[in-house]
């Protein structure tokens, strides 16, 4: 029954993926190819990270590594040394991949906990300090580029080719990592999680068996690197910055590690998230730390958690009684955000350079800012009575909302018969629509 | 002779500088076992804070309120985020902190820009210390490491002579026995927490003046201080010290020199054939002198995790 579901959710959404290019324009095409890309990127990083509890924090080495190696093959198959069809290039990140996962899993997955994350560091920060200075390899600072070939009858010049491309070894990776985690050292990797000394016991090499889960993830996020430079065909060495290890754990944890579909849901939120505001504010990467926070804070099983929560704890057709609560939820939320956002964006036009040019010119006087199309007086009191209104409002209604929400989330679950395992609160989803 | 004294002398006060910036951390993360990693951003607030106060009151007021800002700001994190998510472990509290990284450089930003601020030293300090081989030396590097090491002697008594260096030596190793015996550990960490906050702030308003400050500076900073608490040993501030030392003369000794792998092995005769294979064998070492820090710490995290100065993982 459940599997039935399962199956049947997997195949109208890979049915929705497959026609959406016809609806797309290109730049949103562009942006789902990168979603996608994030996505399979996300889940490589969770199956250490989720699933043996790796944290790794120099993932973007292999996912560097695999865009680096594709590269390198486009420009053999460019310059005729040999023939290579364009689909198959992933194979190379994927190889790259796994060597490098081979090599430097062994030496990380010497240590655990929080050493195990320093070793990775140290591994990706080697190659992005090695990377700009080796010219004949990642090409200097500037890096390498490329062009995608023709082969199998279709030119990859267009978007939708790419997109295809892409869609095909997100749903094979996706697949064999689903598969991973029924097998039996998919099943190892949980119980190195839970209690590694009670598999090494238990008469398993658990080096071994941690450096091969290791190698593994790093192999699909060589996959995931070697798409990123079909879709760009070029890349460079701050593909190895710390900034992009750091992006990945930001987008799994945001959706959610413990769960297997959650980092590709935060992948591909927060890719276009970052799409969305860094066209329209520069300051996303402040309301982006600010969303993962807030998760970290009040939802520390991710977006993912909250989903598999409601689908596990939740009785037929008693979301008709959540709806209500969920519903001023929303709105105290939407309050509380616009109050931040006006707050912010204020004082961003207020900063610039350009505002303070006008200022001079009138003789050092608060002139007027323009904003959302409308003009604001910086020193008047209507300005600010905006944000201090929807700011106070959303905090009243807040413990209300919080309170609210409870008992409706208490009244829906109360028939059901086990009491949860797992001890969950149902604190993460009280702030899903503050959060 | 000439390069090998003034290479000391820059690297030991570079060394000094990153002792200032990574003694609070190694407090925090030996103690506590929070790998706070917006630590090099609260060295950056200092700095901020510094320029600000310099504009408004003069660069001494400035040097005092940077560290009291900075340690306020570690006290409201401890106590209302860090200690809300303890209990979920220590990779959640390093991934929050990681957040908050993020957004202590964005609020900066957003009231600073993108751009360098003009951050400067007073005139009077802006004289040559001494001449050595006909280049002054300027004096305020001779300030930045006097602060530094007035700050390690003072943290140095401050845990080994006093009954509050006791009280946070002992709660390193038997937190519970600690709070058995009638202390207030949370205290104990949030005083912890905020003093290397402090530490930070004062390191970021004392260099900020003489390195450039803008955005980027916690980022060049923010994976080195690992480096420097990975290598020293949890918890240990003469294991920072002498850490830092290493790298900073280690780093100043490394970018004048133009010798590489195929050089050294030239000396075996295997020259030629090194130099043909290129690649890593005919990078300079003056090129890549940014890479050895990390090679030292992957180096100290498979032999001895524990680091130099450590005696436990």
């Amino acid at each position: 029954m459940s599997q039935a579901r399962d199956l049947a959710l997997f195949v109208v959404g890979l049915a929705i993926l497959a026609i959406l290019p016809l609806f797309l324009s290109p730049n949103l095409m562009n942006a789902v190819i990168k979603m996608m890309i994030a996505a399979l990127f996300a889940l490589a990083f969770a199956l250490a990270m989720g699933q043996a509890g790796m944290l790794s924090f120099g993932h973007a080495a292999y996912y560097g590594l695999g865009a680096f190696a594709a590269l390198h093959l486009m420009r053999a198959v460019e310059m005729k040394l040999f023939f290579f069809p364009t689909p198959l290039v992933p194979i190379a990140g994927a190889a790259i991949g796994f060597m490098f996962g081979i090599v430097f899993g062994w030496l990380a997955t010497q240590r655990t906990g929080v050493y195990f994350a320093m070793v990775t560091l140290a591994l990706a920060e080697l190659l992005f300090t090695l990377a700009p200075t080796w010219n004949s390899v990642f090409g200097g600072e500037s890096g390498i580029s490329t062009m995608r070939g023709a082969s199998w009858g279709l030119s990859f010049g267009p978007d939708s080719h790419v997109y295809y491309l892409t869609l095909a070894w997100f749903v094979i990776s996706t697949w064999c990592m689903w598969a991973f985690t029924k097998s039996p050292l998919g099943r190892l990797a949980l119980a190195l999680r839970d209690n590694e000394h009670r598999v090494r016991f238990l008469g398993f090499n658990t080096h071994v068996a941690r450096t091969l889960i290791f190698a593994i993830s790093c192999t699909f996020a060589g996959v995931a690197g070697a798409l990123l430079a079909i879709a760009n065909e070029a890349t460079n060495y701050t593909i190895f910055s710390a900034q992009a290890s750091a992006n990945v754990v930001l987008q799994t944890f945001i959706g959610g590690a413990g769960t297997f579909f959650g980092p590709a849901l935060g992948a591909a939120t927060m890719t276009f998230f970052a799409r969305v505001t860094s066209d329209l504010t520069r300051s996303w990467l402040l309301y982006q730390g600010l969303i993962f926070v807030l998760i970290m804070l009040f939802a520390p099983e991710g977006l993912g958690g909250i989903v598999s929560l409601h689908m596990r704890k939740l009785r037929a057709g008693s979301w008709r009684q959540l709806l209500l609560p969920y519903l001023l939820c929303l709105v105290v939320g939407l309050l509380l955000i616009s109050g931040l956002v006006f707050v912010v964006e204020s004082i961003h036009v207020v900063m610039t350079d350009a505002y303070f040019a006008k200022r001079v010119a009138a003789n050092g006087a608060w002139v007027p800012y323009q904003f959302f199309g409308r003009t604001f007086e910086p020193l008047g009191l209507t300005t600010w009575a905006i944000p201090i209104m929807l700011l106070g409002v959303g905090s009243l209604l807040l413990p209300m909302a919080r309170r609210v929400t409870a008992t409706a989330w208490l009244l829906a679950t109360q028939e059901q018969s086990p009491p949860s395992r797992d001890g969950q609160s149902p604190t993460g989803v009280r702030q899903e629509a503050t959060a | 002779m000439e390069y090998i004294v003034v290479s000391i002398l820059n690297g030991v006060v570079h060394g000094l500088l990153l002792f200032m910036v990574s003694a609070g951390l190694t407090l925090i993360f030996g103690m506590m076992g929070v790998l706070n990693f917006a630590h090099a951003w609260f060295y950056m607030l200092g700095a901020y804070v510094g320029f600000t106060l310099t504009r408004l009151g003069g660069f001494w007021i400035g040097l005092l309120l940077a560290p009291i800002i900075a340690g306020l700001a570690g006290t409201l994190v401890e106590r209302y985020l860090l200690r809300r998510v303890h209990h979920y472990g220590h990779a959640h509290e390093l991934l929050l902190t990681f957040g908050l990284a993020f957004i202590i450089e964005e609020i900066i930003k957003l009231f600073y820009g993108d751009a360098l601020v003009s951050y400067q030293m007073p005139d009077y300090m802006r004289f040559a210390a001494f001449t050595i081989f006909e280049t002054n030396y300027p004096f305020y590097r001779i300030f930045m490491g006097a602060v530094a090491i007035g700050m390690f002697i003072i943290l140095y008594l401050l845990l080994t002579r006093t009954r509050v260096g006791i009280i946070v030596r002992a709660a390193t190793y038997r937190p519970s026995t600690v709070e058995a015996l009638g202390h207030n550990l949370p205290l104990v960490f949030m005083g912890v927490f905020a003093g290397g906050s402090a530490l930070a702030g004062l390191a970021g308003a004392v260099a900020g003046a003489f390195y450039p400050t803008g955005p980027n500076m916690a980022v060049d900073f923010g994976t080195l201080v690992f480096v420097v608490v990975v290598v020293g040993g949890l918890g240990s501030v003469v294991g920072a010290l002498i850490a830092s030392l290493m790298i900073g003369l280690f780093i100043s000794f490394s970018v004048g020199l133009n010798i590489s792998i195929a050089d050294f092995l030239g000396l075996f005769g295997l020259g030629n054939w090194a130099s043909d294979i290129g690649g890593l064998f005919t990078l300079q070492l003056s090129t890549i002198a940014n890479s050895m820090p990390f090679l030292l710490m992957l180096l100290v995290l498979l032999i001895r995790p524990a680091g130099l100065m450590g005696d436990r993982q």
